[in-house]
């Protein structure tokens, strides 16, 4: 994806050094897949209801229920103004070299009265529904298609999903995360650095760092911060105290709150009609480097809402070798996006 | 892979390969683990890691006493382990590379990570996850190309899954959500 930075003004990149772009998933970025077909001219112009239907019939075209079956001819001065999908190529048995490709071996007489239709002639038409605007937009030159446009993934991808005010708060968070990884490596630890944040109070709920170097290899900072959210809610399997820099704000009681307790045998629907906080729910992380698959999936276990990360990683698992965050068959999904540039030419650009 | 060598992955692996004798003893006890844990009102996966004949962790689901979503069995049976290491004064790294894991039912991607992470060298497990499962259900993270993730490890599947599946099933009908969704696989 091109950096947006180049299409805003440049005086808003000067004051806000985040591009933020969001990480969708391999349909939604895909390029358009072409699928081959046969297409042919309607001569008689009177005749495409009945053509279209007949046609319906005999090639209901299962999988492409995207594809407008008649088109109006792209040439203007075309003697005929309307081209109709007859078949998909696969549709019809391989032809005889031999013989001539005409619209009497594509339709059985029977059951289509061909009067009408042209010579067939061969089309490549878009694969899968088009998803996004610059999908539709690429699809359209090849064949007509249905959309329908999710507004919210237009607005992201021209990055203006977030608001100037909002983009100084994610800042700020972004800049909490890197302050954490920066007290981690003067610990000689690795310099990943995590927030969870609650957008709602837009309170810092748990910071971490990596914390590998310790006795625990499997204490990456997402890990980290999510016991550290836990123990905020009373809970936690750890204490981080060799750790100053990592640390958590116990909940204040909130209006929803009856006890500040959740039973153990709460299940997580219950959980969150009745809004007592429950694990990650409603949680945004901010974290300086893309999640391994571990950390990715304890996301998903921790029911996070939104996901925003500095650097990709080799093997992360939320864009580069995953996106677990889009992962079909999983029972929860969150929205990811990378805010660029990464967080050492940030620290650099911010304290010059 | 490359020439022959002590340090070789692949021959360390072969050494992990346990009997059919060992397999059913150490499921058995796996399975012991989640009954327990379904008498207690949870989640009915257990696990054991098994070092060199002796039981090193021995978990269960520990998500809801302390609210961290990811105290799956293997990562409370991974931390007791790491312990054990600490107390004994012994190299994490190359006794996870001797331990297998019985689990009785297959690992939730996150665990398959972490597994991967820690180099562990075998996973056996119980029932297939169709909701979470790493190890072949829903992602192969133990396949996968991941070259800054640990080592891939090699898994047998498919043991005693009719009786994993059973137990899940008993738990099911107290409609817990949480619970993963079992899915019998003979291979
Ligand atoms: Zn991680
Ligand atoms: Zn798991």
């Amino acid at each position: 994806m091109e950096p947006r930075c180049k299409r805003r003004k440049a005086s808003e990149c000067e004051t806000l050094p985040w591009d933020v772009s969001p990480v969708l998933s391999d349909e939604q970025s895909q390029d358009t897949v072409l699928l081959e077909a046969y297409a042919a001219p309607i001569i008689n112009k009177k005749e495409t209801s009945r053509l279209v239907k007949e046609l319906a019939s005999v090639y209901p075209l299962p999988g492409v229920q995207h594809i407008k079956r008649v088109r109006a001819c792209k040439d203007s001065g075309s003697l005929h103004p309307l081209e109709v999908i007859v078949c998909l190529v696969r549709d019809v048995q391989p032809t005889n070299d031999s013989t001539e490709l005409s619209i009497s071996t594509l339709l059985p007489s029977k059951r289509v009265d061909s009067r009408g239709l042209g010579e067939p002639f061969l089309v490549k038409i878009p694969a899968h529904p088009p998803l996004t605007r610059p999908q539709f937009e690429q699809a359209s030159k090849h064949w007509p298609t249905s959309f329908h446009e999710d507004k919210r993934v237009t607005v992201a991808l021209k990055g203006q999903l977030f608001t100037a005010d909002q983009k100084v708060k994610m800042h700020k968070f972004m800049m909490a995360a890197v302050t954490a990884a920066k007290a981690g490596r003067l610990l000689g630890l690795d310099a990943v650095g995590a927030v969870i944040v609650d957008p709602q109070s837009e309170r810092i709920l748990a910071t971490g760092h990596d914390c590998r170097g310790g006795t625990n290899p499997l204490h990456h900072a997402v890990m980290v911060c999510i016991d550290l959210v836990a123990q905020g809610q009373g809970g936690g399997a750890y204490t981080f105290n060799r750790y100053p820099n990592c640390r958590f704000s116990a909940l204040t009681s909130s209006p929803h709150q009856s006890s500040g307790v959740i039973s153990p045998s709460v299940d997580l629907d219950q959980a969150e009609q009745s809004c007592v906080p429950y694990i990650c729910t409603g949680y945004d992380l901010y974290v300086t480097r893309e999640p391994c698959v571990m950390c990715a999936m304890a996301l998903v276990h921790s029911r996070i809402s939104r996901v925003f990360y500095g650097a990709t990683s080799e093997d992360g698992a939320l864009g580069t070798k995953y996106k677990i965050h889009v992962q079909k068959d999983l029972n929860h999904h969150f929205e990811v996006a990378e805010m660029k540039p990464l967080p050492a030419e940030t620290i650099r650009l911010l304290s010059s | 892979m490359g020439t022959e060598s002590e340090e070789n992955p692949a021959d360390s692996i072969d050494s992990f390969q346990p009997s059919p004798e060992e397999i059913e003893h150490w499921m058995q006890k796996a399975f012991d683990v989640a009954k327990e844990a379904l008498k207690n009102g949870e989640v009915p996966v257990g696990c054991l890691m098994v070092y060199n004949n002796e039981v090193l962790g021995r978990g269960r689901n520990e998500v809801n006493e302390t609210k961290n979503a990811t105290r799956h069995a293997e990562m409370v049976a991974l931390d007791q382990v790491l312990q054990w290491c600490q107390q004994e004064n012994r190299d994490s790294k190359g006794v996870f590379k001797e331990t297998v894991l019985y689990v009785t039912v297959e690992p939730c991607i996150m665990c398959a990570g972490a597994l991967r992470l820690l180099h562990i060298p075998l996973v056996v497990y119980g029932c297939g996850n169709e909701r979470f499962g790493g190890c072949g259900s829903v992602l192969n993270v133990p396949a996968d190309q991941l070259p800054r993730t640990g080592a891939p490890f090699k898994f047998i599947s498919g043991f005693k899954s009719e009786e994993a599946v059973e137990l899940l099933k008993s738990f099911y009908k107290q409609e817990n959500p949480n619970a993963p969704k079992p899915k019998t696989r003979k291979d």
